[in-house]
């Protein structure tokens, strides 16, 4: 008898937190949605060189340029803020420009992230400059001593 | 290389994040498991 | 199979194995985080910064291994309907959620002096985060599940459809080409040189014990309190049945 007085209002609570759960559940799905839909969002902002040449943003679109910064390209200019550099990726070349202050990790022979617009002569004007990293991690000194070791091993081969 | 950010903070506030955090699950653990089962052999011992 | 599934046999082996894990990846552990905190060199390009490479890799691959865990321990429960497969589930996942949430800050400590920003919406991060908000989501329904009674299956079925994102981690610096590196290490080959490779390996092994003996000890505390519990409503029951309240 008083069994199925307490069970009403027990099986009432039941189903109310089962359907705080199905609504939690129903959130996580939104903010992966969300989530994928900024991502996708963001990679069609995205461009490599080779894609920025041939088939370039509309002139003034907010783009992302992504690729290496070239050897020997990298200029700063007599103000001494402005840098001027080329980002490549193997099979198309453009020239980029930027004002103000740069990553730690940006030089030339890495990677970079630039984010900005192209201008109508071609060149890519930067807002923002972000580095990005290969996966390789060698050591500072490993580095020199390879060199060194190489040195030597061509001496040592060509005596 | 440009003089930049310093990076040592970053590495120790790393450090003492993984450890910290590590640690205290640790500790949170093994507490909730001695109390459950001392719980379990007060209960048999009823 | 279900040898193991027997709780006495279960704690037999738990019983001994949790200290010796724990004082193992804690010996591991010192050892390589001291060295990559004191010992390992510079990296080339990132300097000082590649230390935290250290605990970031080993956290990032314990948020992912800890959702297969909760994938592995959900088909094994749904299938073959394994007693210790619920908690085993349950166990994993607060120890999953938190090393994903170490594997998120640790990055974001790094991205600031290596990349220039601490948050980029990127397919690797934004996929990590999305890890998290699934462990959260699995906690609060394993908990609710248990709480009313209600059959785990439900969170179960949760393990399992999110696990379809840990490759969706694990390609996404493929698919989504943005500012995270792609993986430097793969079956068999190596972007790394030693120097960094065999603590970062010392390092992984050590995280990892160290989340084996959370994961035991968190199955050995809800196995304790099922067991309690049982014990508890069959004590009710006879006494119920016991007419010599007076009374009567």
């Amino acid at each position: 008898m008083t069994e199925g007085a307490t069970s009403h209002p027990l099986k009432k609570a039941k189903h109310q937190r089962l359907a705080l759960v199905v609504v939690a559940v129903v959130a996580l799905v939104a903010a992966a949605l969300i989530a994928t839909w900024a991502l996708r969002n963001q990679a069609s902002f995205f461009y490599v060189p080779s894609e920025i040449v041939s088939d370039p943003p509309p002139a003034g679109q907010a783009v992302r340029l992504g690729g290496m910064v070239e050897t020997g390209s990298l200029v700063t200019k007599p103000d001494g803020v402005t840098i001027d550099f080329v980002v490549g990726d193997g099979d198309a070349r453009v020239p980029v420009e930027y004002k103000g202050i740069v990553p730690d990790l940006f030089q030339e022979g890495s990677g970079v992230v630039a984010e900005g617009r192209m201008l109508a002569n071609g060149t890519f004007r930067a807002d923002t400059l972000l580095a990005k990293h290969d996966e390789n991690y060698i050591p500072r000194e490993l580095q020199d001593m390879t060199a060194a070791q190489k040195q030597a091993a061509i001496e040592e081969t060509t005596k | 290389m440009r003089a930049g950010l310093d990076p040592w903070p970053f590495v120790i506030a790393s450090y003492a994040l993984a450890i910290i955090a590590t640690f205290a699950l640790v500790w949170w653990s093994w507490r909730a498991m001695r109390r459950a089962e001392k719980r379990r052999e007060e209960v048999r011992r009823k | 199979m279900h040898g193991f599934a027997n709780p006495k046999r279960f704690l037999t082996i738990a019983r001994p194995l949790t200290p010796a894990l724990l004082v193992l990846g804690s010996l591991l552990l010192f050892g390589s985080l001291a060295y990559g905190l004191f010992a390992a060199p510079a990296e080339r390009l990132q300097g000082e910064t590649v230390r935290i490479l250290f605990v970031h890799v080993p956290a990032a691959w314990l948020g992912m291994a800890g959702w297969s865990v909760i994938a592995m321990a959900s088909i094994a429960e749904i299938v073959w309907r394994h007693p210790l497969a619920a908690i085993a589930g349950r166990a994993a996942a607060v120890p999953g959620a938190m090393f994903t949430a170490i594997c998120l800050a640790t990055g974001s400590l790094w991205g600031r002096p290596a990349w220039g920003t601490w948050w980029e919406w990127d397919g690797r991060l934004t996929s990590m985060l999305v890890l998290l908000f699934l462990y959260f989501g699995y906690i609060a329904l394993a908990g609710a599940t248990a709480r009313e009674g209600v059959s785990s299956r439900i969170s179960a079925i949760f393990g399992i459809v999110g696990v379809i994102n840990v490759p969706v981690i694990h390609y996404s610096v493929l698919w989504w080409y943005s500012i995270h590196q792609p993986p430097s290490l793969s079956m068999g080959k190596s972007a790394m040189a030693p120097e960094f490779l065999w603590p970062l390996l010392a390092a992984t092994l050590g995280f990892s014990l160290i989340f084996s003996a959370v994961v035991l000890m968190r199955m050995r505390a809800l196995l304790a309190d099922a067991q309690a519990e049982a014990r508890l409503r069959r004590k009710a029951l006879d006494s119920d049945r016991r007419p010599t309240q007076g009374e009567w």
